[in-house]
């Protein structure tokens, strides 16, 4: 084994590795001109997309030397298009050809024909360039016609953090305006503000555990303990009409009063209730489906204060004026024709534009959408000619799939070996053998899925329903992840529900990157050092991908008698939240509860009790 | 680079090839160039790929990977080694479930080819 060297460094941010004295060479004598007449041999194989080196579509590539064609490695020397053979460590007929003393020196760069890989056959290892790379991805990017980007999204222009302290005259509006909240015995004041507990008004464990969570949510906390919906000046609730927001408001004072003793959320309930009015009842309901709805709620109040959104009052003005236009024409019917055709484009951009202003208005609406939600990015992908449609959905939580860890080989299989908290490396323990884990059902969740011959999709490019293959990846990466497992399932099929109580490990920290979208596509076409879509890296970087573990709604008992319960980490202490009874609890425990439900907010909104903040 | 061979950079023709080419080809080497240019190699290549993901395997030899280049240093390890190490052990835990699926495919494959 030769000893390289080979040291990274970073070009836009992106780790770049330094070539081999040999790639160097082979650069400075052929600059790129080699690698873009290469882009002529590249045949990119749909579905997955697989780059591959031929001269002619059909061609068998053969080794030069043993003319055996199935050697696993074959290599085509970029100087003089040799094939050769590599199979250490049997023969290496590819290093015997960058050694040989009879062509003269530059004969070390080859390029692997399956996998359109660069290779140094001298130092026998694989190399990298940047001029390849952009090669073989303007291949893939002119090979299959990618669809146009949507207009649905936004560059966000990014506001660096800051940190702050107040200055004099602040602090003296502080101690001005505020008044100071009585601690009550003194064993009570040890405990982290907002700890109380909530009496269940009839089997309601499943509002007050979401409701627990959302109490230390810390953006959705800063939000109502700063006033910002302040529930006496509120202008939606004229008499009988409800707000939500107004009705968490008073549950936050009342939550962060200083006050333990248990407290009665019935006000709360009874605007909900009025809500959703199909969940009124004393029956236990689904703590998920709560908190889809309350959110909603809280959406809800602020789309119906603002008039018709002028989003649609231009759209709907600018269709009726074009109707009237197409009704002047007075012209030939191949001339209206081609007016029509150019108002249905107008009508085409018009909606973009709307959906553009409306997922705008999605994360800028209200606060529950500013706090949970993130945008999802979808990609189909046909299996015949490769053509990927891509669409982009909001979505204010991520529900994933519990599926049973593939048992196939006689050896147990671990899945998911980067768990973020502080565990060794996997492989080498065995107890991870057949776990499920929170970052196993985000790869199963962002696995290219293969649509059943039944639900065969309509290709754009082949004008015809085709088999395809979805693949989904997440776009925008909300200020809190909600995680729900899907634990309860109901198939109409059978007319059954069933609970899964199979249990989930998950970390303390999570990052997220692996699944954004920026790494699931360069991860499809073999991470290659060139960025794909020049907008994914509008700014996402590390920093807001790093989450921290806040909440735990967990179920414990069957479908339809169970109980809900909530486990807070504040401070790093771990305290669990059963209706009235709120108790410090170890982290084993809760690492041992059966999650349901599980809350992670982005690392700078989570501060550590070691840190000299000014809210713990 | 075009694949136009010129005369100076052209190798020279090795010995081996002359002998080889006069031999006829083994029955393998039939078989493979069937299974390219029908291009069912492509999809097995494929279909195995798949299982291989949805089983774990694919998983499991990257955190061999990643274990072993952890323990020699990234500079230290080059794509050889890592084929060398991992090679015995990935053949090892293929599913059978796996290989009896291909096996079945290449069978059929070689009664509809024979006929």
């Amino acid at each position: 084994m030769s000893s390289k060297i080979n040291h990274h460094h970073k070009i836009n941010g992106q780790i770049f590795p330094q070539p081999c004295p040999h790639l160097a060479d082979f650069r400075t004598r052929n600059d790129s001109k080699p690698f873009r007449a290469l882009q002529a041999c590249l045949r990119i194989k749909p579905p997955g997309g697989r780059a591959a080196i031929r001269r002619d579509p059909y061609e068998v590539p053969r080794c030069g030397a043993c003319g055996d064609a199935s050697k696993p490695r074959l290599y085509a020397c970029m100087t003089c298009a040799c094939i050769c053979c590599h199979a250490p460590p049997h023969s290496s007929h590819a290093a015997a050809h960058a050694a040989s003393r009879c062509i003269p020196p530059g004969h070390e760069i080859a390029v692997d024909v399956d996998r359109a890989e660069l290779f140094c056959c001298a130092c026998r290892d694989q190399v990298y360039d940047r001029d390849f790379d952009a090669a073989v991805v303007l291949a893939h990017t002119t090979s299959s016609i990618q669809s146009s980007k949507p207009e649905n999204l936004r560059k966000r222009r990014r506001i660096d953090y800051r940190p702050w302290s107040p200055d004099l005259r602040e602090r003296a509006l502080m101690v001005n305006n505020a008044s100071p909240i009585d601690s009550m015995n003194g064993s009570n004041s040890n405990l982290p503000m907002g700890l109380r507990g909530l009496n269940n008004l009839g089997n309601t464990c499943f509002m007050n555990s979401v409701l627990q969570a959302l109490f230390h949510t810390p953006p959705l906390r800063n939000y109502f303990l700063s006033d910002r919906h302040n529930r006496y000046y509120c202008q939606s609730k004229n008499g009988v009409r409800l707000c939500l927001a107004c009705d968490m408001d008073a549950m936050f004072s009342a939550v962060f009063s200083g006050d333990r003793t248990p407290y009665s959320p019935a006000k709360f309930l009874y605007s909900w209730w009025q809500h959703a009015s199909n969940l009124a009842s004393y029956e236990q309901q689904d703590a998920h489906e709560f908190f889809i709805s309350m959110l909603d709620g809280i959406h809800e109040k602020v789309e119906k204060d603002q008039s018709k959104p002028r989003s649609q009052g231009l759209m709907m003005s600018s269709a009726s004026l074009l109707v009237l236009y197409y009704d002047k024409v007075d012209t030939s019917p191949r001339e209206r024709t081609r007016v029509a055709l150019v108002l249905v484009e107008i009508l085409e951009f018009l909606s973009n534009l709307m959906k553009f202003l409306l997922i705008r208005c999605n994360g800028e609406c209200c606060i529950a959408h500013r706090v949970f939600s993130g945008i999802l990015r979808s990609d189909v992908m046909c299996m015949a000619c490769g053509f990927t449609s891509t669409t982009y959905d909001p979505c204010v939580d991520f529900s994933l799939d519990l599926e049973p860890n593939q048992v196939g080989s006689a050896k147990t299989v671990p899945k998911s070996n980067h768990s973020c908290n502080g565990e060794a490396d996997s492989m080498s323990s065995s107890q991870n053998c057949g776990i499920s884990t929170l970052m196993g059902c985000l790869d199963r969740f962002t696995r290219p899925e293969r649509l059943g011959s039944d639900q065969k999709f309509f290709c754009q490019q082949c004008q015809v329903r085709q088999e395809s293959l979805k693949q989904m990846s997440i776009r925008k990466l909300p200020l809190v992840s909600c995680f729900h497992i899907k634990r309860f399932e109901h198939s109409s099929v059978r007319k059954m529900s069933r609970k899964v109580d199979r249990y989930l490990q998950f970390p303390l920290s999570l990052n997220m990157t692996p699944y954004l979208s920026s790494s699931i596509l360069r991860g499809r076409f073999g991470n290659r050092c060139f960025p794909y879509d020049g907008d994914e890296s509008d700014g996402l970087s590390e920093l807001s991908s790093e989450f921290e573990l806040f909440a735990v709604v967990t179920h414990t008992g069957k479908l339809d008698a169970g109980h809900y319960v909530t486990y807070l980490r504040l401070s790093n202490q771990w305290y669990k939240c059963d209706d009235a009874w709120i108790t410090q609890v170890n982290e084993n425990i809760v690492r041992a509860a059966q999650g349901y439900m599980m809350f992670y907010v982005q690392k700078m909104f989570y501060y550590k009790a070691s840190e000299k903040q000014v809210v713990s | 680079m075009s694949y136009k061979r010129s005369s100076i950079n052209r190798p020279p023709t090795p010995d081996a090839d002359k002998d080889r080419e006069n031999q006829d080809p083994t029955l393998q080497e039939i078989i493979n160039i069937k299974l390219i240019e029908s291009g069912e190699k492509e999809r097995l290549k494929e279909l195995l790929r798949e299982r291989l993901i949805e089983c774990g395997w694919r998983d499991e030899m990257k955190a061999l990977c990643r274990a072993y280049t952890r323990k020699k240093g990234r500079n230290n390890v080059t794509v050889d080694d890592l084929v060398h190490v991992i090679t015995p052990k990935g053949r090892a835990s293929v599913p059978d479930s796996v290989k009896a699926e291909l096996l079945q495919r290449i069978r059929s494959f070689l009664a509809s080819a024979a006929s």
